[in-house]
């Protein structure tokens, strides 16, 4: 599905180079869960942002399906990202200026869905994720773990193929973060979903079918 | 897609608001500015109905209160002009001349009716030199000056005010000794300006008292032949004196006084505008750069480059919108109410070309912003949180 090979990330400041990827060859097989552990700062976000295309490796080769992505337009790459793609934050990122139902909609909002159907579908991942109840709310008013329920329900709506989740469970207590973990599992066992996670639980990523630990930008294995 | 604006721009109504009162105060600026500068090109569009070029406006003083002196000393003068190869035509006019500073108001009466007019008492040439034409009936001859009833040509508007849609050639005015007779009517004719509007005008036989003369020299007469003119006249009499000026001239400083005030109001406001569109752009950069984590979820999201920018355009165009329907709705009671007295259309225009010149500057004010919140790179919006 999407395949890296020799990916190279360095971040540069005016006063520093941070390398946070060194040479990362990695493939997502159709219908995997992967898991990505590792300490904090070692790239596991900056990794997952590069495999959902927001970001340039600064060496390196994507291809997504077999093609390269170098040769993507950006209307290509957005449709990639908003067709097959679903992104769960780890700071959840939502718009502070919308209620939860229209969050949830965003996705939906740059395909050719309907109003209607819109707030059909976004309506029925709420209720996945045990939020049918705050559609009016807006993000300010949620807690954290809510919150973090919202960001799920808006990479689920639009049924993509790849869910990409930085830490979906790191802020919810273990019940919460178990039944999360369930809809994962659920979609990837039943829609056939593919999955890579990032966490820093070791049960969750025991429940996975296969884990990758980075070190300092680096693939252990 | 539209009511996910609408949502967008309700949350941040506050800021929002001001936005929208900021265009609905430029657009009344720029509606009352349009409807002006329409206004008056609409009359300066209309034809002026003479022609002053080569004319030339003498003003003389014959240092005589008697009547019948001047009569004789006019004659003198039309002796001497005729004699002159450069003179093409020549009348004597009561002072209200064309583009002049004085004026002469008269009432006439029809059926009840009083209204009052511009008079200007001339000879039968004056047509001539001021090269006027006749849309109904005809002028008048040096024949007409003895008749008892006086003969009368009137501008269309002058027409229209005494008697409508009746045919007013043969038409009697006034009563008793002060009785005149249409024989003419002319189109229009701007006496005052280039951007008069179509107004009341009547052009008798003049009395024997009138020394103002409008001249029509040939076309390239030279400053030497114009002073020798004006040198020949005056030694005509003892104490003479006279004066000439170009009716061209006269024509441009009236003008002067109707453009030059417009031409500042023009400034000031462009200046105002310049303001509002300066004011406008900072705050779509603030709300852009405030907004940097949004554009980067939607990129994220799958939004292009061009769905982040026609947002954003999106945005201030509903905006803009709500401060025209405002302003339009203020603005609608000029053409309603019939303010100022002025035709409908031009109201209308002003709206038009205000709505227009309104969009076109918040389109240019969004432009760059919306195109910079679309080149942001989603990573960075993201990390920046
Ligand atoms: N935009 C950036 N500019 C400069 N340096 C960056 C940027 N993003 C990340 N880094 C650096 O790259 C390294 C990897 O960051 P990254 O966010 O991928 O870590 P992480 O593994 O996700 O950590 P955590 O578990 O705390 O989320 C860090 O050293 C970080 O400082
Ligand atoms: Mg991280």
């Amino acid at each position: 599905m999407i395949r890296l090979k020799n990916i190279e990330k360095v971040y540069r400041t005016s006063t520093i180079e941070t390398l946070a990827l060194n040479s990362i060859s990695l493939e997502v097989a159709k219908g995997e869960f992967l898991s990505i552990m590792g300490p904090s700062g070692c790239g596991k976000s900056t990794l997952l942002n590069i495999m959902g295309l927001l970001d340039e490796p600064s060496k390196g080769d994507i291809s997504v399906g077999g093609e390269s992505i170098r040769d993507f337009s950006d209307k290509k790459i957005a449709r990639f990202r908003n067709q097959k793609l679903g992104f769960i934050f780890q700071s959840y990122h939502l718009i502070n200026d919308l209620p939860v139902l229209d969050n949830v909609e965003l996705p939906l909002l740059y395909r050719n869905v309907s109003g209607d159907e819109r707030t059909r579908l976004a309506t029925e991942a709420l209720q996945k994720v045990g939020l049918g109840n705050r559609m009016k709310h807006y993000p300010s008013q949620l807690s954290g773990g809510q919150k973090q329920r919202v960001a799920i329900a808006r990479a689920i709506v639009g049924n993509p193929e790849i869910i990409l989740a930085d830490e979906p469970t790191g802020n919810l207590d273990s019940a919460m973060g178990n039944e999360i973990m369930e809809i994962l599992i659920n979609l990837n066992k039943q829609e056939g979903t593919t999955i890579v996670m990032v966490t820093h639980d070791e049960n969750m990523a025991k429940k996975t079918s296969r884990l990758v630990r980075l070190f300092d930008g680096s693939q252990v294995l | 897609m539209l009511k996910h604006l609408f949502k967008l721009i309700w949350k941040k109504k506050k800021s929002n608001f001001l936005m929208m009162l900021e265009i609905f105060v430029s657009f009344l600026i720029l509606f009352a500015v349009w409807s002006l500068s329409v206004y008056n090109y609409r009359n300066y569009a209309q034809p002026s109905g003479l022609d002053s070029e080569n004319v030339w406006a003498v003003f003389l003083n014959f240092n005589t209160d008697k009547d019948s002196l001047k009569i004789i000393y006019k004659d003198l003068v039309r002796q001497k002009l005729k004699s002159h190869p450069e003179v093409e035509a020549f009348s004597f006019s009561s002072s209200n001349l064309p583009y002049s500073f004085s004026s002469m108001n008269n009432g006439f009466t029809y059926k009840k009716k009083d209204i009052s007019s511009q008079v200007m008492e001339v000879d039968p040439d004056y047509t001539k030199v001021l090269k006027l034409s006749l849309a109904e009936g005809r002028w008048f001859t040096e024949a007409d000056k003895a008749a008892k009833i006086k003969p009368l040509i009137i501008t269309r508007h002058l027409k229209e005010a005494l008697f409508g849609n009746e045919n007013a050639l043969g038409k009697i005015t006034g009563e008793k000794d002060d009785r005149k007779q249409v024989i003419g009517i002319v189109e229009c004719f701007k006496y005052g300006n280039d951007f008069q509007k179509p107004e009341n005008c009547a052009f008798t036989p003049s009395g024997d008292w009138q020394t103002d003369l409008l001249i029509r020299v040939k076309p390239g007469t030279s400053i030497d032949s114009e002073a020798k003119i004006a040198k020949e006249i005056s030694q005509l009499g003892k104490d003479w004196s006279l004066e000439i000026q170009h009716l061209d001239k006269m024509k441009a400083t009236k003008n002067r006084i109707v453009w030059v005030p417009i031409l500042i109001l023009l400034i000031v406001c462009g200046f105002l505008i310049f303001n509002v569109a300066l004011g406008l752009f900072g705050v779509l950069f603030q709300t852009i750069s405030h907004r940097k984590q949004e554009i980067g979820v939607r990129r994220a999201i799958g939004a292009t480059k061009s769905h982040i920018l026609w947002q954003f355009i999106g945005e201030t165009l509903v905006i803009a919108t709500f401060g025209l329907t405002l302003g339009i709705f203020f603005a609608m009671q000029f053409p309603l109410l019939n303010v100022f007295d002025v035709d409908k259309s031009t109201y209308l225009l002003g709206i038009l070309f205000a709505v227009i010149t309104v969009y076109l500057l918040v389109i240019t004010c969004a432009l760059f912003p919306s195109r910079q919140a679309s080149q942001i790179y989603p990573a960075v919006a993201l990390h920046e949180e």
